[in-house]
């Protein structure tokens, strides 16, 4: 199991602001993502703009996602 | 000093405490609502969110590069999330230096890289709705 938290406009797409996803052994965002998309198609169209992290930090597609992770989707940022 | 905060941000007792004898300069940017208008419709407030503690993280990340790259005495940065009416302060970034220059450059620095990776949102709502600024998602007409 991994949590999925998504912010901002992302939450807003998605209609909620936590996902478990049932990941099961070591994976990477790339094999994560189609699981996110297919559940949210709204969120699909987001993809080129978002970000992700894994345990708060910033990672790539090929980033390692294991059980237990936290992972999340980060819409362009915008502080200030 | 790095914080995210839900109350009002005290500029004054930041810049109060960024005085010492060693620095001959505070720079002070302070970010603040500006109600923007579209026809018959204007920016009520601000609402930022925050994803902690990586915010905090990163925010204390900007500060290590500051005192990396400038001769600095002291920097603070606050940032609120929440609700910010119109002219109140979203964020603050204080800076002592010995001179001028690097209190400047330090202070612009660091309100750059707060947009770059500094995972915090902010939502623009509109008497007729909302949106999400750079994601251009929400609830407005048109």
């Amino acid at each position: 199991m991994i949590e999925v938290l998504l912010f901002g406009a992302a939450a807003d797409r998605a209609g909620t602001r936590t996902v478990r996803l049932d990941v099961k052994e070591a994976s990477t965002l790339a094999a994560i993502w189609p699981l996110l998309a297919d559940r949210y198609p709204d969120l699909a169209s987001m993809r080129d703009t978002l970000a992700f992290a894994v345990n708060g930090e910033y990672a790539k597609m090929d980033g390692r996602v294991e059980p237990g992770d936290e992972v999340a989707v980060l819409p362009p940022v915008s502080g200030g | 000093m790095f914080a995210i905060v839900d109350e009002k941000i005290d500029v004054g007792a930041l810049i109060e405490g960024a005085r010492r004898p060693d620095c001959g300069a505070v720079s002070t940017f302070v970010g603040t609502t500006r109600v923007d208008e579209a026809g018959d419709n204007s920016v009520e407030y601000l609402e930022y969110e925050a994803y902690r503690p990586m915010a905090d993280r990163k925010l204390e990340e900007i500060g290590a590069e500051i005192e990396e790259r400038w001769d600095v005495g002291h920097v603070a940065i606050v940032h609120r999330v929440g609700r910010v009416d119109p002219g109140e302060a979203s964020v603050a970034i204080v800076v002592a230096s010995p001179r001028r220059g690097p209190a400047f450059e330090a202070s612009r620095y660091a309100i750059e890289r707060i947009k770059e990776i500094v995972p915090i949102w902010k939502r623009e709502v509109w008497s007729d709705g909302y949106v999400w600024v750079g994601s251009q998602v929400g609830t407005r007409p048109g």
